[in-house]
């Protein structure tokens, strides 16, 4: 029997590279439609999906964990003032500003822009990106689960590997 | 939730440092951050409170480097520990693959400790978690006070299901590197269970055959670690009186970074506003010069024809 639990987490994320190819057709036909300076994809626990444009001056992984955390206190917010969520953030800064957008229900666009364009630009082709995306997702989720999708080696690998890290 | 992702050939995973305030949480991510190999931590955020105390969260990236071709990370993060913060302790739990329980040794917090770890049970639950089947490890923090619950009374109150357990004094840095490596094995463990092929051997012991050290042999797989190292620090602050972020120490360029995607084609799809504005002071001037052109010549044409 399936527990609740098991459900969970079977429904943990897997990226091909052939869907992550399609999002970042998106992203970068978004980058240069919006004129913005990059895009981030990250899912709701924080973790990095893609990303595309000028990432060199940021830190992905720690811009990542912020967005989720943010996003996930903001939709707190939202369900005490009774709405479900507030799918579009934006927090604007001297030089650059960042807007997020809700993808689906797992993933958030983080789109980074400075005074080159302007925030209606943004957000009128973070929408359609949005939709694109979500058209994608919904694609991922309908094809059948594969299974053994790590090497036959992992857990050996990843023994070996923690052995390594961790000698003090 | 842990995100296999093929095109950046990653594995990432979240473990969350959790347990009653002051218990020593954060103080392990400072361990974990300072002595772990530069190259493979990256920065040490932290939202809190002047007085030092968590916020939201504090938040690392680890890169435990190459697994079976696989670039295996953790993000690891810890909760506030005070009582009334518990929603922003249930939205830092969202999607946790292993967690570790900081408990305080020291006489009189057992009372804080078994409410904390009632409060863990009871958000596990909420995200359709079940405590006795998520990889957790326990740790008991603060053995070198001198008045403490010994081991058997701690295990006692605390870990009915027989988690695996540590010892710690984690501001000298002891027992902190041993429970996560146990913890991030669990995870590991369940991962490979589920994602590779049933012949895939297990990363870690049995459970409940290491409780003391976190330490197995037999490495039969190459494993590298992050070469290329960004040393900064850097220090930020929100303004507000009430919430510093911080952030120091090195950043992990090469394994963190997702490839960047150039288009060399203009698409086709959405024509932008801009262009559309080009394209029509284009057709705007084409239909002017016709018109200028269509009296000239019939200027020209009524000049002739006076002529003859």
């Amino acid at each position: 029997m399936v527990t609740d639990s098991d459900h969970l987490r079977n429904q943990r994320i897997v990226f091909y590279s052939e869907d992550i190819e399609r999002i970042d057709a998106i992203l970068s036909e978004f980058l240069e439609l919006s004129g913005s300076k990059c895009n981030l994809l990250i899912d709701k626990e924080g973790h990095m999906v893609t990303s595309c444009g000028d990432t060199d001056s940021i830190d992905e992984q720690s811009v990542a964990a912020l967005v989720a955390g943010s996003y996930a206190a903001t939709r707190e917010m939202a369900k005490l003032l009774g709405e479900d969520e507030f799918s579009v953030l934006f927090h604007q800064g001297k030089r650059d500003s960042i807007q997020l957008s809700m993808v689906g229900d797992r993933t958030i666009l983080a789109t980074v822009f400075d005074d080159k364009t302007t925030v209606g630009m943004v957000r009128l082709y973070a929408r359609t990106a949005c939709e694109k995306m979500e058209e994608i997702f919904e694609d991922i989720a309908r094809k059948p689960k594969r299974s053994g999708t790590l090497d036959a080696e992992f857990g050996s690998s990843a023994k070996g590997a923690l052995d390594f890290f961790f000698t003090e | 939730m842990v995100q296999i992702n093929f095109s950046l050939k990653e594995v990432n995973c979240k473990i969350v440092y959790y347990g009653p305030g002051l218990s020593g949480k954060t103080t392990n991510l400072e361990v974990v951050h300072q002595k772990a190999p530069g190259p493979s931590v990256g920065d040490l955020t932290s939202i809190a409170t002047e007085g030092d105390r968590t916020l939201f969260f504090d938040f690392l990236p680890l890169n435990l480097g190459q697994v079976a071709g696989m670039k295996t990370k953790f993000q690891i993060y810890t909760v506030p520990g005070q009582v009334y913060y518990n929603s922003t302790r249930k939205l830092v739990l969202q999607g946790a693959d292993g967690v570790v329980f900081v408990a305080d040794s020291k006489r009189g917090k057992m009372d804080e400790n078994i409410e904390s770890l009632k409060n863990l049970g009871e958000n596990l639950k909420e995200h359709g978690l079940d405590i006795s089947n998520t990889p957790i490890v326990l740790q008991y923090n603060k053995r070198d006070l001198p008045d403490v619950y010994s081991i058997e009374e701690m295990e006692q109150a605390l870990n009915s299901w027989n988690a695996p357990h540590f010892e710690a004094v984690a501001r000298d840095g002891h027992g902190v590197f041993p429970t996560l490596k146990r913890v991030a094995g669990l995870v590991l463990e369940t991962l490979n269970e589920n994602h590779a092929p049933r012949r895939s051997p297990s990363v870690v012991a049995p459970k409940g055959s290491v409780t003391t050290d976190g330490g197995s042999t037999a490495a039969t797989a190459v494993a590298t670690r992050p070469t290329k190292a960004l040393n900064t620090t850097a220090t930020s602050s929100t303004g507000r009186s009430t919430t510093r972020v911080r952030t120091t120490a090195s950043v992990v360029r090469t394994s963190a970074q997702a490839p960047t995607v150039r288009t060399g084609t203009r698409p086709t799809l959405i024509t932008s506003p801009r262009r559309r504005k080009r394209q029509t002071g284009i057709w705007m001037g084409f239909i002017v010069a016709s018109t200028v052109a269509a009296t000239v010549l019939l200027h020209l044409a009524g000049i002739i024809q006076i002529w003859s």
